[in-house]
């Protein structure tokens, strides 16, 4: 290819609108943000492979994506919260509140343990809207306080023991969950599935729709006629149910519940959500948008181990890109005091 | 009568009616309670919680929150620690571990208000990015593994006692007064009611208001500090989880004292009370045979009462 054709390429595709404002300039900060996610992963990806070629083997990069998976199942339920515009800090203690649940209600009820787990997590989820939505407290605080709750739930029934479950039974009404196919970890078609879920409710469905209302203008959707209420309510009961799917994962992974298992998800699964381009102020992104933050989030992590970051500097990391992504991508026009 | 029993009277006393209710309860369960010996360990449990509340009261007081504390405490605590371990003994130079704790909580806090500030990212977020941040260097500081604070001059703290109380209650009480000092007597301290009380309208009268936001989250820093060095002092020794459990009682501690999230009411001394209640509730617990783990949950159900209680619902459009 010749150097005169890559200069004119642009231009082949450029409309008439662009041109007559000017043409070849029109990248937007707007375009750049819009982006930003795809460009970062894949410099991350190229920067690491750089480093070490043997990060792209397959075996690898679906061992990367298994790991990430847990994650990434409690960051799509994040994503609506954010999504709106709200915040949820009780996804982590919903999720350890979950892994012993599960744990303990196997052996009675095998896979209806899963399902039992998932609606008691929503239950916690609907009771942080409820309490959010009805008090008008401010969703950090609502969830931060319901997070509690779950927290000495998890404590209680475990009677804060770590609970295993029984290899047999285990194999038996989970096992799908963690095997392989193909070569292919089941955790990645889980999380995969889930993904399509939640896509169809975002994009498919009126609650949806929504959703993008309320993020975009909580007042205006309002006097359209929203019931913003009930909205906010399904959204936070929509985050504690993905948050208990998990927890019920990590706990089939692990073979076992703790009350503190799910510990160290939160800052990852907010800094997926942020990272992916769905910014704090709401309206905008996704949860295809948060794939790709969980994809970045899963390749810093596994950079961090190649350069052997210890496991507990990572968290100092992700502190900083949690504060980076905000800065980057929160709509300012929106909020008028910062609090 | 209704006059008496208006919700504004109800607002500014449930809290210290609740105290002395809680009291009452139980001290009847438990006669134990009422001991010289249960009130020293009340209030000795209490010293770094107050600290922690004291200092996120003042940025309650603003509106904002701060959720970098079990962060900066388990920092400062272990700065504490490794500095102290560098000298033969407390009293030859190794007392210069407080000050040097001290700064680096005031610096933790200027970092958390100036990005606060200038990047215009909400408080909440950045104080939690701070705070787990903080938590990671305390690891690489302390190679992850716990650090012994056991010299005996430092620990006269919780060992040297006056009539009953260890020496730390008098210096957290020291500590309170200083706070109430400047929450009452210092422009700084108006100045946090005003940006409370309407930000635009401080803005509008004059105030500084981002040079007045970031002093505020370094004076919390300074507090929370303090917190750190009784809750070693304490324990003898410091890990990186010092500070857990320690946002939630905190933040619970003001609210339930009556400071309001929004801003603009309360200080120092409801926060006094909010401790107390938060403390004789676990304390309670133990005297009346409960598990000490559900205090999360109690403590939970708590922040809710208290400020669905304390919030004006009608003034408020929008909740976020």
């Amino acid at each position: 290819m010749t150097k005169d054709k890559i200069l004119q390429a642009p231009d082949m595709n450029v409309s008439a609108e662009e041109r007559a404002a000017g043409g070849r300039k029109s990248i937007s900060k707007e375009q750049v943000t819009k982006y930003l996610p795809y460009i970062t992963l894949f410099s991350l990806v190229a920067l690491i492979s750089l480093y070490d070629p043997a990060f792209l083997k397959l075996e690898n990069l679906l061992q990367t994506a298994q790991d990430i998976s847990t994650l990434f199942i409690m960051a799509l339920g994040m994503t609506f919260v954010i999504y709106i515009a709200g915040i949820d800090l009780s996804s982590q203690s919903v999720a350890s509140m979950t892994t012993v649940i599960v744990a303990l209600l196997l052996p009675s009820f095998g896979i209806g343990a899963a399902l039992a787990a998932v609606i008691i997590g929503a239950v916690f989820g609907m009771a942080s809207g409820l309490v959010h939505t009805r008090f008008k407290i401010a969703s950090f605080i609502a969830t931060l306080a319901v997070g509690g709750i779950a927290y000495a739930t998890g404590q209680v029934v475990s009677g804060q023991r770590s609970t295993y479950m029984p290899a047999d039974l285990r194999e038996q009404s989970m096992g799908w969950m963690v095997g392989n196919t193909a070569g292919i970890p089941h955790e990645i078609f889980v999380a995969l599935a889930l993904l399509l879920i939640a896509l169809f409710i975002e994009r498919r469905t009126v609650f949806g729709r929504s959703l993008k209302a309320v993020g975009s203008g909580e007042l205006a959707a309002v006097a359209s006629g929203l019931k913003v209420t009930k909205i906010k309510v399904m959204t936070f009961a929509l985050s504690g149910a993905f948050a208990a799917m998990a927890g019920v994962m990590l706990a089939t992974r692990l073979s076992g519940g703790s009350p503190t298992m799910a510990d160290q998800f939160l800052l990852p699964a907010i800094v997926a959500v942020l990272v992916g381009g769905t910014p704090l102020t709401g309206g905008v992104g996704g949860v295809l948008n948060t794939l790709i933050g969980a994809l970045i989030v899963a390749v810093i992590r596994t950079s961090m181990t190649y350069l052997e970051v210890p496991a507990e500097a990572q968290q100092i990391f992700f502190g900083v890109v949690l504060i980076a992504a905000i800065a980057l991508t929160i709509d300012r026009s929106k909020v008028k005091v910062v609090k | 009568m209704s006059k008496v029993l208006s919700k504004e009277f109800l607002q500014r006393w449930a809290p210290l009616i609740v105290l002395f209710s809680l009291c009452i309860i139980v001290s009847i369960i438990n006669p134990n309670f009422l001991s010289v010996r249960n009130f020293a360990r009340l209030a000795t449990s209490s010293a770094a919680p107050l600290m922690l509340a004291i200092g996120v009261t003042f940025i309650i007081i603003m509106g904002s929150i701060d959720l970098s504390m079990e962060g900066v405490m388990a920092f400062c605590g272990a700065s504490l620690a490794v500095v102290m371990l560098q000298f033969n003994s407390f009293v030859e130079w190794g007392f210069l571990a407080i000050p040097v704790a001290i700064v680096f909580g005031v610096a933790i806090g200027f970092v958390n208000g100036l990005i606060h500030v200038k990047l215009k990212i909400p408080s909440f977020l950045v104080s939690l990015g701070i705070g787990f941040s903080c938590i990671g260097l305390t690891m690489v500081m302390t190679g992850g593994v716990r650090v012994s604070a056991s010299d005996k001059a430092f620990r006269l703290l919780l060992t040297e006692r006056f009539f009953g109380f260890p020496l730390m209650v008098y210096v957290a009480f020291a500590a309170l007064l200083l706070a109430y000092f400047i929450q009452k007597k210092t422009a700084l301290g108006r100045n946090l009611y005003a940006i409370g009380g309407g930000e635009e309208l401080a803005h509008a009268s004059g105030v500084k208001v981002e040079r007045v936001r970031i002093i505020a989250f370094a004076l919390a820093g300074a507090f929370y500090a303090l917190g750190a060095m009784f809750a070693v002092a304490q324990i003898g020794s410091v890990a990186s989880n010092l500070g857990t459990g320690f946002m939630f009682v905190s933040i619970t501690s003001v609210v339930v004292g009556g400071t309001a999230l929004m801003g603009g009411i309360g200080g120092v001394w409801q926060t006094l009370v909010g401790v107390l209640i938060v403390a004789v509730i676990s304390n309670g617990m133990v005297l009346v045979g409960l598990p000490t783990y559900i205090q999360e949950g109690v403590l939970g159900v708590l922040v809710i009462l208290a400020v669905a209680l304390a919030t004006n619902r009608k003034a408020i459009q929008l909740v976020k």
